[in-house]
């Protein structure tokens, strides 16, 4: 069947259909194609929330308390007497003993005691340091003279002076940059043996 | 008479995850400060030292001991006066020289132990006390100590 003058019928229904697109573009929509308002994007928020929980139970359940504790660390080295012979039958000297027989250029700290175990009187060589701040800023001063020479402390004290000044000298000692801190017997220093404890030995290491 | 809504109820989840998160980030931050080292206990009460600066990572092979506020060695819940801590120590640095020949000589050419003395002493110990347990320490080979000590009192 032909709409006339000779059209063949596929050609009549394309322009059959463009008609209706025309009318469809001038017409008002209808209602099923009308954009309704957008969907509403739901953000999975249950695995995430799960995954803090569990990250959280684990921080919970290994968390330890900040503890205040430090180490200081001390590098005695050890007599050659006392060591094992080699295989030869000779000790043989580390490079650190070699600095250690050195002894004249390790600053001397000395820190006396009163009869309960406090802190009495502290000396940098034989001069007298109020307390351990001014004690620490002259070693400071020390060794930003220095440099890259590596000072050495030595620190003598009585033997019933309590470990906690002690540890604070050392504390010090190490804070101020120096090198190392050897522990000496009371008696080991023979010059400074029978020194007065009260001011005016000057002379030392200022 | 009324009606009964029949819209869903969702709760906001946003500041509990926020929450969270946050508390996270503050373990997180917290898990990384200072810890504990080995071989606290409660008869040793530690020196506090403001000055003190954190010390170097210590090495896997540590020995931990303390000493009491009468000058006793602590090890392992025993406690050694006088001669028997020089014979725990003579001991201790055996064992180790035993182990080490299992080794290659480090840089210290074998004569020093590579142990790390750590050393927990009361504050109210003498410092001579201290002062002769390292010296002990030293003797048998022992050169690398570490003195543990409070940058704070505890609260």
């Amino acid at each position: 069947m032909s709409f006339g003058m000779g059209m063949p019928a596929s050609t009549a229904a394309t322009l059959g259909t463009m008609a209706d697109s025309a009318a469809a573009a001038v017409a008002p929509r209808s209602r099923r194609y009308r954009p309704g308002p957008p969907d509403e994007v739901f953000f999975p928020v249950t695995p995430m929330l799960d995954m803090a929980f569990q990250l959280l139970a684990f921080f919970i359940l290994t968390f330890k308390a900040p503890s205040a504790e430090t180490h200081i660390d001390l590098y005695l080295p050890a007599t050659p007497a006392a060591l094992p012979s080699g295989p030869r039958g000779q000790a043989r000297p580390s490079p650190s003993r070699a600095i250690d027989a050195d002894l004249e250029n390790d600053l001397l700290v000395r820190a006396e005691a009163d009869d309960l175990g406090d802190l009495k009187a502290l000396r940098l060589g034989e001069a007298i340091v109020p307390d351990l701040p001014a004690l620490g800023s002259r070693l400071r001063r020390y060794t930003q003279l220095l440099g890259n020479h590596p000072l050495r402390v030595r620190l003598v004290a009585d033997d019933r002076l309590r470990y906690e000044p002690a540890a604070r000298i050392i504390a010090t000692c190490s804070a101020a940059g120096i090198t190392s801190v050897r522990l000496a017997q009371p008696g080991a220093i023979p010059a400074l043996r029978g020194l007065p404890p009260g001011p005016g030995a000057g002379g030392g290491a200022r | 008479m009324g009606t009964r809504s029949t819209n869903m109820i969702s709760p906001n989840l946003t500041p509990l995850l926020d929450v969270v998160l946050q508390l996270i980030t503050f373990f997180m931050m917290l898990v990384h400060f200072g810890s504990r080292l080995e071989g606290s206990n409660r008869a040793v009460r530690l020196p506090v030292a403001p000055a003190a600066l954190p010390g170097s990572d210590l090495t896997f092979d540590r020995l931990p001991v303390s000493l009491d506020q009468r000058g006793g060695l602590r090890y392992g819940g025993r406690v050694l006066l006088g001669a028997a801590a020089s014979a725990w120590w003579a001991e201790q640095a055996k064992i180790r020289r035993a182990g080490l020949e299992l080794l290659p000589p480090g840089p210290s050419g074998g004569d020093e132990l590579p142990t790390v003395v750590i050393l927990r002493a009361d504050r109210d110990a003498s410092y001579g006390t201290v002062r002769r347990t390292l010296a002990e320490a030293q003797e048998q080979g022992f050169a690398k100590f570490s003195l543990v000590v409070l940058r704070r009192e505890h609260p």
